[in-house]
């Protein structure tokens, strides 16, 4: 085989290995439950954030951030972490029963080589995943200043955040080839009844 | 040295990385013409493989290390030829 020359050859090379590991370990299917599992977990846990700043009368747009931001930090922080633990647990038992049944050291095999990778892509999936989500329903309370009035930007943040949600479920529809609407609707609802329970709260 | 002109391996390997890659990946290496692999076992995690390669210049160091490296063990050389023309095993009135 020819070795490929220049950086977008061994890029390409690179992307290719990666795509080889990713198979052999079975990454995208695992990555794909994680990433919409932590989505969703990161944009339920935004809307309590919201929610409970609204309710408790914060109207600092910069308070909401900062409390939104290390929630997001927190949640990505914990995402790469229990990952990371529990992935490679797992992955090395896996390897070590494939080790039994073969009976060969599969370490420095191209085995032993995705186990390892998978354990990487799993664990950034996992924390990146309710980071980014939790992020997205923040923005508009980045540009708070824009609107005037925070008011405008809670709203906006919850409906962004029931957007993802139907976003979130209709991809998971799609790869279940089911209705897209129907699988929406259910985490919209999951989303709306969070939103009513907080709000339950600033009324006493 | 004479040129190792067929090498049948006995090699038992994971299920994944699957014989198509294999196959590929062994037919890809130098002085190899052709390959085939055939499997006559298959475990719960792991499968048996006939493996067959014929070329004009086989280097076995090389075919070990590929099969290796997809997680596989060669158990027996089954069969090897070398030399100017491929030989065929004769049958002989003892067998």
């Amino acid at each position: 085989m020819d070795e490929p020359s220049g950086l977008l050859g061994r890029l390409s090379q690179h992307f290719h290995t990666l795509r080889e590991y990713s198979r052999i370990a079975g990454v995208a299917e695992i990555a794909r439950r994680y990433m919409a599992m932590n989505a969703f977990d990161g944009v339920l846990t935004m809307i309590g954030v919201l929610m409970g700043n609204y309710v408790a009368g914060v109207r600092s747009a910069s308070v909401v951030i900062h409390t939104g931001m290390a929630t997001s930090i927190a949640m990505g922080v914990s995402g790469l972490w229990g990952a990371y633990l529990t992935e490679a647990a797992e992955r090395k038992r896996e390897l070590a029963e494939l080790e039994r049944a073969s009976l060969t050291d599969l370490g420095q095999t191209r085995i032993g080589r995705a186990s390892r990778v998978a354990v990487i892509i799993v664990a950034l999936v996992d924390g990146l995943a309710p980071f980014v989500a939790a992020l997205i329903v923040l923005l508009p309370l980045f540009a708070a200043g824009l609107f005037g009035n925070i008011l405008v930007s809670y709203v906006l943040a919850l409906v962004l955040a029931l957007v993802g949600l139907f976003g979130l479920e209709a991809f998971l529809g799609h790869i279940s080839g089911r209705s897209l609407v129907g699988y929406g609707l259910r985490t919209l609802v999951a989303g709306i009844v969070s939103i009513a329970l907080s709000f339950l709260l600033g009324t006493e | 040295m004479g040129n190792l002109r067929r090498l049948v391996l006995d090699v038992l390997k994971p299920a994944e990385p699957t014989i198509v890659q294999l196959v590929q990946a062994l037919a890809d290496l130098e002085g190899v013409d052709g390959v085939n692999i055939s499997i006559y076992e298959i475990d719960r995690l792991v499968e048996n493989a006939k493996i067959t390669l014929e070329g004009n210049h086989l280097n076995y160091e090389k075919v070990a290390r590929i099969i290796e490296e997809y997680g596989g063990a060669i158990h027996s050389i089954d069969e090897v030829a070398a030399g100017k023309v491929l030989i065929e095993d004769v049958d002989t009135p003892q067998d």
